[in-house]
């Protein structure tokens, strides 16, 4: 249910689990934007996200906003079909910039 | 839709924040001249001990002067004086009932001066006369009604009009210093 | 969504509207930039008529639409805005005003005394529409834009949600899926702009938007029932397929302002594709700082340009309002007043402290307090000045009064403005309209005379009014002057003797018979003409401006012009007051009205006193106000000036300044002369604060029924001796 984190080389991957909605919004707001720093590396590895809704889907909005603001980088990999659905439902790719592929990249 | 559905549930269950509303029947009694009167508690908004009051000049008797009621300043008016009798007596037991009058346009408060406050009974509409055509001490279009409590038969006041703004103000024309003025309102009275 | 609200801003910004398009009308012959003035005066027309149908006020949509459709033509430049058809737009906007002004009423139906008004103003619009019938091809222009359609098969739907759709456990996302379903969305932009600041966004509220559009054949009604369940909580609108590009237009500048990027509002219309855009944003980072976009999109005649020109005006606007949001914000009035409220009773709480520490003389607390009562003084002068605005658009609206006056009377007038940034308490200014209205309605009608006459003089026949407006301690000072022939010394005094104001063969000088003009009585039936009928005497204007804590003075030089000078309070909050001791009541004394302080040193019984070689008559305010409590061992006099005349006041005891909170007193004292209102003291106990000029007049009254009969019932300040 929590999001883990660890650093592995030089970008800071979270690792999200479970459902991103309105259930866990406050938990949320603070595991995405709490590790934004400025210039840093993140990556939300979103592989185990079971469930995106409205409110999960403008948290990430907001960290992406927030991170471009401090000039750092965040990117979502990793995403899973309940992601990928809300992404392309959407049209949200070209928002987050990142290729939207389900394949996991080497964690 | 199902999450529509649950919302609109959900909107009949959220409970309203909103005040239990007080019986009609919920009556303050008080004493004025030794003799005992009724108020409908919807209108009070407070009971206060008389200390100290700010007399404005040039006022007839039975505008007793003015107070700070929460930072806002109110008229206080001299019931007894109001019904054309003398200027109730200060004791200790003395109160100023703050009141609200007038319509939903023109509201605000009023202080009136008591000689003690008894309690807030709860009278049935049963125990209600309507207020009798003469013989009453007061106006006749003052008394709400008459309320039978314990035997005897108490005048509940129709505060509203007895405080209505055109009234009083029309009162306070009046030129000041003449002592006509809580007597001439004594004049009109049944 | 509130339609409550809604609607009040609504009225708010319509009425707003309807006063930039009298400026620009009343602007338009001086005008450097004509067509902006034009474009000014159609957008303000457009955007009511837009936002009365959200509303469904199709009366005033139907009205306004018309006027619009004249303006249209005005700005292709087939309509000419001189002449005829300004004081018509004027009517007009007078006429959107009243409707306006009806739906404020609660009335959001038209009724047949409103439909009968608005007919004769309809009739002449349409007058300039068949006169010029509008060139209906112009192929590939802005002009054609009302016959373009856009080729789309898609409807578009404009959605914003409400903040509390996620609480009331509703997900925008299952309404789109379900839309989905109805049909095929064929193009969406989801819109998180709304989104605040990380740190003030609130998890749970719902900050998105979304510009879908859909494929389908279902009917309207059956995609709005598939909001059905959201429609209290979002903003929905929909447009058909093949809308005509002016309904786009009108969506695109209907859209709440967001800094939203050209590219998406193209987007968010259905009138380009996700792929027309991204070419375009490829071609423009190409060309990197060369071309803007709109440009580029116009060559690959991706888009109508008239959809384009909507487009670029709207982001223009938003770029402009973002740069002023950021320097300021729309606040209710009600809740400053509760600020301002509330700083009042602060400065109580601090004085009921400063009472106590200065009782116990403790001396720790009372440094204290002193720095709190520093830092309170503060407070309340920023509060106060939270709900200055400045005085400019109060002078705006008499652009048109002299604009409706000159023309009634045939006059050529001129209108200068000068100190429009000076400000004042929005209190005050919400009630010096209507004073400053019959100022310059009086200062054409009567100052300045007719063209013969002006020329006869070799003056220029167009007449001048002049508005000017400054600040001098503590208070605001508004001057209306004209360039006219200046009061008739004479005149005046003639007919002061003959309405009995003035005794016959007295001497005056001239400024007290200037002075006279303001007394009551004194406006005559010779000098009402049809316009000043509708007006006032210049009494009345005296009266309203002190009623305000102000003063009026005029002053005059034959042949060259007159010039009233009114000098007001800046606010009516908060003044600063003299406490006066009368038996055993205190009572307040605002310090402007205050010239000195003296002891009194005088037989009992006397009215007058020597201030200085003059007489100053007394009035004793214990035997006034017949107060209780014995005469103090150590009265004092308060000297106040009002209108050139000082009085004095006999107090038991002088008690020292002090802020002053006003508070109005209860309509039942509205006929007790001599105090003006109340206050609170530290102590909790109410003080009433004496009416200075009231008292002055009361003096006046006594002294001149002793002097006899002839100024009787008059308030002749300046005639009465002040010099033994």
């Amino acid at each position: 249910m929590t999001a883990t984190q660890h650093c592995n080389g030089a970008p800071l991957v979270v690792y999200i689990e479970g459902e991103m909605t309105i259930y866990r919004a406050a938990e949320l707001k603070q595991t995405l934007l709490t590790p934004i720093a400025e210039g840093a590396v993140l990556e939300f590895d979103l592989s185990r996200v079971t469930e995106l809704d409205s409110a999960g889907v403008q948290l990430l909005m907001l960290a992406k906003r927030t991170a471009q603001a401090k000039q750092s980088e965040l990117r979502l990999v990793a995403h899973s079909p309940a992601v990928l659905d809300v992404i392309g439902l959407l049209n949200l790719g070209s928002y987050f910039g990142d290729a939207p592929v389900s394949r996991p990249r080497a964690a | 839709m199902n999450a529509g559905a649950q919302a609109q549930q959900r909107m009949v269950v959220a409970p309203k924040a909103r005040w239990v509303e007080p019986r009609q029947s919920q009556y303050l009694t008080f004493m004025l001249s030794a003799e005992m009167f009724a108020i409908g508690i919807l209108r009070i908004k407070e009971i206060i001990e008389y200390d100290t009051l700010t007399v404005v000049p040039m006022m007839p008797e039975c505008i007793r002067g003015v107070i700070n009621v929460r930072g806002s300043v109110v008229p206080v008016i001299d019931l007894s004086a109001r019904f054309g009798r003398s200027l109730a007596p200060v004791s200790k037991r003395t109160c100023i009932v703050i009141v609200e009058v007038g319509a939903a346009s023109e509201r605000q408060d009023v202080g009136i001066i008591v000689d003690a406050v008894n309690q807030v009974l709860d009278i049935p509409a049963t125990d209600i006369e309507p207020a009798p055509p003469f013989g009453a001490k007061i106006r006749t279009d003052f008394i709400e009604g008459m309320a039978k409590i314990g035997g005897r038969f108490v005048v509940i006041l129709d505060i509203n009009h007895v405080l209505s703004i055109e009234q009083t103000e029309a009162i306070a024309a009046v030129e000041p210093g003449a002592p006509a003025a809580p007597a001439s309102s004594a004049d009109r009275m049944a | 969504m509130d339609i409550e609200r809604a609607l009040q801003t609504f009225i708010v910004e319509s009425r707003e509207l309807l006063a930039a398009m009298d400026d620009a009308l009343l602007g338009i012959e001086h005008t450097q930039d004509l067509a902006e003035s034009v474009n000014a005066i159609f957008r303000a027309a457009h955007t009511i008529k837009g936002s009365a149908s959200l509303f469904s006020l199709d009366y005033i949509v139907a009205f306004t639409h018309v006027l619009e459709s004249v303006l249209d033509a005005a700005r292709e430049g087939s309509v000419k805005i001189s002449g005829e058809l300004v004081p018509l737009l004027l009517s007009c906007g007078d006429h959107i005003g009243a409707l306006i002004d009806a739906v404020e009423a609660g009335q959001l139906e038209a009724d047949e005394a409103m439909l009968q008004l608005g007919a004769p103003l309809l009739e002449r619009l349409r007058a300039y529409l068949h006169a010029t019938p509008l060139p209906v091809t112009l192929p590939a222009t802005v002009r054609s834009v009302d016959s373009l359609a856009v080729d789309n098969d898609c409807w578009h739907i404009s959605l914003r949600f409400g903040r509390d759709v996620l609480k009331n456990r509703m997900d925008p996302l299952s309404f789109i899926r379900h839309l989905g379903k109805l049909g095929t969305i064929t193009g969406i932009v989801t819109l998180p702009d709304a989104i605040p600041p990380a740190e003030e966004m609130d998890p749970e509220s719902c900050y998105l938007g979304f510009e879908i559009a859909f494929n389908s054949e279902i009917d309207k009604a059956a995609i709005e029932n598939a909001f059905e369940f959201v429609r209290d909580d979002c903003a929905l609108q929909i447009l058909p397929p093949k809308s005509r590009i002016s309904e786009y237009i009108r969506l695109i500048e209907e859209l709440p302002e967001e800094p939203a990027q050209l590219g998406e509002i193209l987007v968010k219309c259905g009138t380009l594709t996700a792929q027309e855009l991204d070419a375009g944003l490829e071609q423009q980072s190409r060309v990197a700082s060369g071309n803007l976009i709109g440009a580029i999109l116009l060559e690959q005649g991706a888009v109508p340009p008239a959809v384009l020109e909507a487009a670029l005006a709207k982001q223009h606007q938003v770029r402009a309002l973002s740069v002023q949001d950021a320097r300021s914000l729309r606040v209710d009035a009600d809740k400053l007043d509760r600020l301002i409220n509330l700083v009042g009773e602060l400065i109580i709480a601090a004085a009921s402290v400063d009472l106590i520490a200065r009782r116990t003389r403790n001396v720790e607390l009372q440094e204290r307090n002193s720095t709190l009562s520093d830092l309170v003084e503060q407070v309340r002068d920023n509060a106060l000045q939270l709900r200055m605005v400045k005085i400019g658009a109060t002078f705006s609206r008499l652009k048109r009064v002299v604009y409706d006056v000159a023309r009634e009377l045939g006059k050529d007038i001129e209108l200068q403005i000068s100190g429009e940034d000076t400000e004042l308490d929005k209190t005050v200014v919400e009630k010096i309209g209507d004073p400053l209205m019959h100022l310059v309605r009086n200062a054409i009608d009567h100052g300045i005379g007719a063209h013969d006459v002006r020329a006869g003089r070799g003056k220029p026949a167009r007449g001048t009014v002049a508005l000017n407006a400054y600040h001098d301690s503590g208070s605001i000072v508004i001057q209306v002057s004209d360039d006219g022939a200046g009061l008739n010394r004479d005149k005046i005094l003639a007919k002061a003797v003959e309405r009995g104001l003035v005794e016959p063969g007295r001497n005056l000088s001239d400024a007290e018979i200037c002075d006279l003009v303001f007394e009551p009585g004194f406006s005559t039936a010779e000098q009402v003409t049809n316009l000043s009928g509708r007006g006032v005497g210049m009494d009345v204007v005296k009266r309203n401006i002190t009623a305000l804590r102000g003063s009026v003075g005029i002053a005059s030089q034959a042949g060259q012009g007159t010039t009233v000078t009114v000098r007001l309070p800046l606010t009516l909050a908060i003044i600063n007051g003299f406490q006066v001791g009368v038996g055993n009541t205190v009572f307040v004394v605002p310090m402007d009205m205050i010239e000195e302080c003296i002891a009194l040193s005088l037989e009992d019984g006397q009215e007058f006193t020597n201030l200085r070689g003059q007489v100053l008559p007394l009035i004793r305010l214990h035997a006034l106000f017949d107060v209780e409590g014995g005469v103090g061992s150590r009265q004092g006099i308060v000297v106040i000036k009002h209108a050139g005349r000082r009085t004095g006041l006999v107090v038991d005891a002088l008690l020292g300044e002090f802020q002053t909170v006003i508070k109005p007193l209860s309509k039942i004292f509205s006929s007790v002369k001599c105090i003006s209102g109340s206050t609170i003291l530290g102590s909790g106990e109410v003080a009433l604060i004496l009416d200075a000029p009231a008292l002055v007049r009361q003096a006046v009254m006594r002294d001149t029924e002793r002097s006899g009969p002839a100024a009787r019932g008059s308030d002749l300040a300046g005639l009465v001796p002040v010099a033994a």
